[in-house]
Parts: structure tokens; C-alpha cells; sequence
């Protein structure tokens, strides 16, 4: 990798750890979060399922690729922002 | 020879070949083709390869039916397994990518600085994927055997030799894009049967959102018939549970490594991101559907099986019954199939939908050839794993460095033909079903990698004897709990040898 100064480089890392630490948290309360409370949520429906259950079946999964994608869009605009174009690099 | 043999001979037959030529087409040249597909494997097609290496014949053929069978409880497996291409993604493989290495022993061996290190997790690595692939084989050999109506060993030994041929010859190169086209045929044959059956029961041609309607209906069922509902979290076990099968099942996802490895064919850390990405759209494809399997599965055993005369059954439920796989015995004896009387095995609700759903003989046979898909990519990608392990780590990292390109590429291609040879013959007679075995490989790399590699990526301080220490003790333990389980009939609090199904 291109040598960056260490403040920026600092930056880099603590922008996309900042931000894969709130991915997990919203990806672990959609799956782990519904199970704890499964009981008091099976009160309304979300697609004709109790609301738990559409959480297990669909919303969790749905809930992980959204993030998996925002997570790859937004780090691309970081990466242009710190000026690392990572198509350059890193190829060995 | 009915006219359902032949069509789904001719199809099988076709899918080989179209897998035996893209392995030819894509032959490996050199050690960097071999082993990471030269690194240039786009993201969209490498997200593919990772759905086909990850979805294996239990995905295809048995999750439908353990969501059927457990309810919500079964929904443990569908975030379980989806949700390790969270830690996946954000917490492991581009930061693998980036140190730019071949194989995870390669990786653990130098973030640590020990050729220890890198030879025990390229031991644990041969032992994990050794064990997930004798159940990949031993389920080949169950769809080709049934298929052909040979016996189930030749069915195996079929797969042995296919899979022993195209790999050895592709390399990881080859096995990238025959996982494309066998991600591509098993996607395309789970989806048409669950598409058509939803139109049918719901006249919506879209299950994912016409199979909530089918649940509200299931509710009312149950309610009439005083059986603990379908949707009714917990009834198979506690909370507790659940929370931990849903924890292990990500961790394990997270530290496979045939899964990893394919993360290392892509050109850049970006291109690493967009894999996960793709790879869980992908695989959430089918993860989506199987509830809605489960669910219109459900629905018509309860009312076109349940409630019908003994002697009046629909016609398919006859060969089913046949091969062991569905029970009606009129156990109280009024003539009538009470619910309660039907015992189905969770292998046959993904394969008999076509024939539920009357879709005629082409569908069944593109059935069949999407559970070899599935077994086949898996165990491809697991055979290139080991002969990874076998040549790159042990070989010439640790006997012959000095070895040429076209020494490492021999060795790499022998081992292949030796592990897929002696995984075939374990598979002959297997040492348990295919969901057990598969269960003791999630659990190995649970045990052994996932945690050594999450410390090598995040923790500076980490250091090599402490990874040593903890990959042996992993693998120790998790080892002597799987021979504990199942040949003394020692257990912890009741957990058996699976605690995961698969």
C-alpha cells in the first residue's frame, strides 16, 4: 500500500472501524435482539407473518444484505475520500 | 426405462459435462491459478462461487424441511448461517485479501510468525474440510444412486470420480466458474418448483410474498387441531438455545476455510467487500425461499394428506413412503390419516414438490441436477482447500521450498486426486448421516480458526504461542467431544455430538 501519513491513515481505520461496529450492531439486534424479545413482538404481523417470525424468515436476511451493500458503497467513498484507489493496489 | 429416468439421465449427464468443460476450458497454468484463480475473479461471478461453495446438498435438499419440522425454531439456521457473512465480511476477508497470501495457514503462519502455527491450522484445515466433504460425497452418492437406481456406492464413487477429474485439472480457476454455472443451475431448480407451487395454492407467482397468507391459514389449522402452532417461538427448545446455535452457526460460517479461500481470488480489498455482498444476495435467495417451502409443504400435508382415507392418499405420497422418507400409518386404525400419524423425514419437502405440484418429469429431473450442483461445488471447493493445505502450506512452505512452479502444481494436483480418492472411500460407508458430519466440521472451525483468525486481524498483541495454545486446545477439545458423543456416550448438559443439524 501507498505510504499515507500516519494521522490520516489513523483516520482511515477509525472511520471504517466506527462504522463496522454500528453495522454489526444494527445486524445483531435485527437477529439476536428479535429472538431475546420473540415473545413480545409475535403481536403484530409484517407480511401476513407475527412479526418475529417474518424477523427469522425474512427481515433478519434482508436486514444483512442491505448492510452488506451499504458497507461496500459507503467504503468506496471513503476510500476516494482518503485518496486510496484500491483498483490500483494491493495487487500482487 | 421410464421416460422420467431418461430425462433426468440426459440432464445430469449434460450439467457433467457442461462442469468437465469449463474445467478444460479453464485449465491452470500456473501456482497463482491454482490456488486463488489468478486473482482476478470479478466480484459478481466470485459472489456466485461462494454461494455454490457454501450451499451444500444439506442446504439444497434437507433446510426446507428442518424449517418445516421445527418451526420457528428452525429460523435459528436461516440468520445463523446468513448472519456469518456478516462477521465474514465486515471483520474478515478483506483484511485476508489484503495480506495477499494463498491459502488461511499461510496467513495465521506469518501474522503470527510461526511455522507452527501454520502447520497445525493447515492440519486443522485438511481435518475440516476431510470431514464437511465425506458428507458431500456420501450425498452425491444418495441423488446419483436414487437417480440411476444403482446402488448408493456406486452413486458415490461416480461423484469421486468427477469431482477428482475437474478439479485436478481446473484447479481454483476451474472451480470458480464450474461453481458459477452450478450456482446458476441449483439456483434456477430450487426456485421454479416453489414458484409454481405458490401460484397454485395462492394463484401469486411471488412465494416470498404470498407464504404469509399460507402461515395465517397454518395458524388457524393448528388452532383447530390443538397442536402447538407453527409460528410459536421456543416449543423445540429454550431461548437460550437458539441464541447459541444462531452464535455457532455464524462463527462457524466465519472460520471455513474453503469459504475464505475464495475471498482471496478477487483482485483488491473493494473487490473483496462486493464479493460478501453479492455472495449473501445470492445465497439469501435461497435462504428466502426455504420458509416458503416449509410453509406450502406444510399446508398440504395438513390438507390434502391429513384428513384423508388410508386407502385414498394423492399418488405421490406412495414412492415417498416407499423409500422411508414419509410414515402414514393409520396407528389408531379409523381408517382416517390423522395429522399426528404423519412422520416425514426433512429430505423429501425440497424433492417431492414437483411431484406435489404435478410439474411433470423435467422439473424433477432439474431437481436432481440441482442437488448434485450443490453437493459437487461444495466438494470441489473443499478438495482445493486441502490440496492447498497439502502443497502450499506443508509442502513447499515446509519440505521443498526450492520447489519449481510445475513441482507445486504436480503436488497440487495429486493431492487433490488423493483426498478426493480417500473421502470417497470413507463416504462409502460413513460414519454418520450426511447432517451429523457436517455438523462436527462447523464445529471444528469454530473452534479453531474463527478465533484465531478474528484475534490475527484485531488484536495486535496476539502472539504466536497463544494461537498455538488456543487452535490446539480447540481442536483438542472439539475433537474428543465429537468421539466422546458418539462412541462413549459421554455428554455435557445433554448436548449431543450435533449441536447444529447440519
Amino acid at each position: 500500500m501507498r505510504k499515507i501519513d500516519k494521522k490520516q491513515a489513523d483516520a482511515y481505520f477509525r472511520t471504517r472501524t466506527t462504522l463496522v461496529t454500528i453495522y454489526l450492531l444494527i445486524g445483531f439486534s435485527a437477529s439476536f435482539g428479535v429472538v431475546m424479545f420473540a415473545e413480545e413482538l409475535s403481536g403484530f404481523s409484517v407480511n401476513g407473518m407475527p412479526f418475529h417470525y417474518f424477523m427469522g424468515a425474512q427481515g433478519a436476511v434482508l436486514t444483512f444484505i442491505i448492510l452488506l451493500f451499504v458497507n461496500a458503497i459507503v467504503n468506496d467513498r471513503i476510500d476516494k475520500k482518503f485518496g486510496l484507489d484500491q483498483d490500483l493496489e494491493d495487487k500482487k | 426405462m421410464d421416460s422420467q429416468f431418461l430425462v433426468s439421465l440426459v440432464l445430469i449427464l449434460a450439467t457433467f459435462g457442461l462442469y468437465i468443460g469449463i474445467a478444460v476450458y479453464n485449465m491452470a497454468r500456473q501456482t497463482s491459478d491454482f490456488y486463488v484463480a489468478g486473482r482476478n475473479v470479478p466480484a459478481v461471478f466470485n459472489g456466485m462461487a461462494i454461494g455454490a461453495d457454501w450451499m451444500s446438498a444439506a442446504s439444497f435438499i434437507g433446510m426446507a424441511g428442518t424449517v418445516m419440522l421445527l418451526g420457528y425454531d428452525g429460523l435459528a439456521y436461516i440468520m445463523g448461517w446468513t448472519g456469518g457473512y456478516l462477521l465474514l465480511t465486515f471483520l474478515l476477508a478483506p483484511q485476508l485479501r489484503k495480506s495477499g497470501r494463498y491459502t488461511v495457514p499461510e496467513f495465521i503462519g506469518d501474522r503470527y510468525s510461526s511455522s507452527t502455527a501454520r502447520l497445525i491450522a493447515a492440519v486443522a484445515t485438511i481435518i475440516i474440510s476431510f470431514t464437511y466433504s465425506i458428507g458431500q460425497l456420501s450425498g452425491s452418492g444418495v441423488v446419483i444412486g436414487r437417480l440411476l437406481e444403482v446402488p448408493t456406492a456406486v452413486g458415490t464413487i461416480i461423484g469421486v470420480v468427477l469431482i477428482a477429474f475437474y478439479s485436478a485439472l481446473g484447479g481454483m480457476k476451474g472451480i470458480t466458474w464450474t461453481q458459477v454455472a452450478q450456482y446458476l443451475v441449483l439456483i434456477i431448480a430450487y426456485l421454479i418448483p416453489v414458484i409454481f407451487m405458490s401460484l397454485q395454492l395462492t394463484s401469486n407467482p411471488i412465494p416470498w410474498l404470498s407464504y404469509g397468507q399460507i402461515i395465517g391459514e397454518l395458524q388457524q389449522l393448528d388452532q383447530q387441531l390443538g397442536v402447538s402452532e407453527y409460528v410459536v417461538p421456543f416449543t423445540e427448545a429454550t431461548k437460550w438455545q437458539f441464541l447459541a446455535l444462531m452464535f455457532t452457526l455464524m462463527a462457524g460460517t466465519a472460520g471455513l476455510p474453503h469459504v475464505i479461500v475464495r475471498f482471496y481470488t478477487v483482485s483488491t480489498m473493494k473487490a473483496a467487500r462486493w464479493s460478501g455482498a453479492w455472495a449473501l444476495l445470492f445465497i439469501g435467495l435461497l435462504y428466502l425461499s426455504a420458509p416458503a417451502y416449509a410453509a406450502f409443504s406444510r399446508f398440504i400435508l395438513m390438507t390434502q394428506v391429513a384428513g384423508s382415507s388410508i386407502a385414498d392418499l394423492p399418488a405421490w405420497t406412495a414412492s415417498w413412503v416407499n423409500t422411508g422418507s414419509l410414515s402414514v400409518a393409520d396407528t389408531n386404525g379409523d381408517g382416517i390419516l390423522q395429522w399426528e400419524e404423519i412422520v416425514i423425514s426433512n429430505d423429501i419437502v425440497v424433492m417431492a414438490t414437483p411431484e406435489i405440484a404435478n410439474l411433470g418429469v423435467f422439473v424433477i429431473g432439474l431437481m436432481a441436477a440441482g442437488a448434485m450442483a450443490a453437493a459437487l461445488s461444495t466438494a470441489g471447493g473443499l478438495m482445493i482447500a486441502i490440496s492447498a493445505a497439502l502443497s502450499q502450506d506443508i509442502y513447499y512452505r515446509s519440505i521443498n521450498p526450492k520447489a519449481t512452479e510445475s513441482q507445486r502444481l504436480l503436488v497440487g494436483r495429486s493431492s487433490i486426486i488423493i483426498a478426493t480418492v480417500a473421502a470417497g472411500i470413507v463416504a462409502l460407508n460413513p460414519p454418520g448421516a450426511i447432517t451429523q458430519i457436517v455438523a462436527w466440521a462447523f464445529a471444528l472451525a469454530s473452534g479453531t480458526f474463527f478465533p484465531a483468525l478474528i484475534l490475527g486481524v484485531w488484536w495486535r498483541r496476539a502472539n504466536g504461542p497463544g494461537v498455538i495454545a488456543g487452535m490446539l486446545v480447540g481442536l483438542t477439545v472439539t475433537l474428543t467431544y465429537i468421539f466422546a458423543a458418539k462412541f462413549g456416550g459421554f455428554t455435557i448438559l445433554g448436548i449431543i455430538d450435533t449441536g447444529a443439524r447440519f
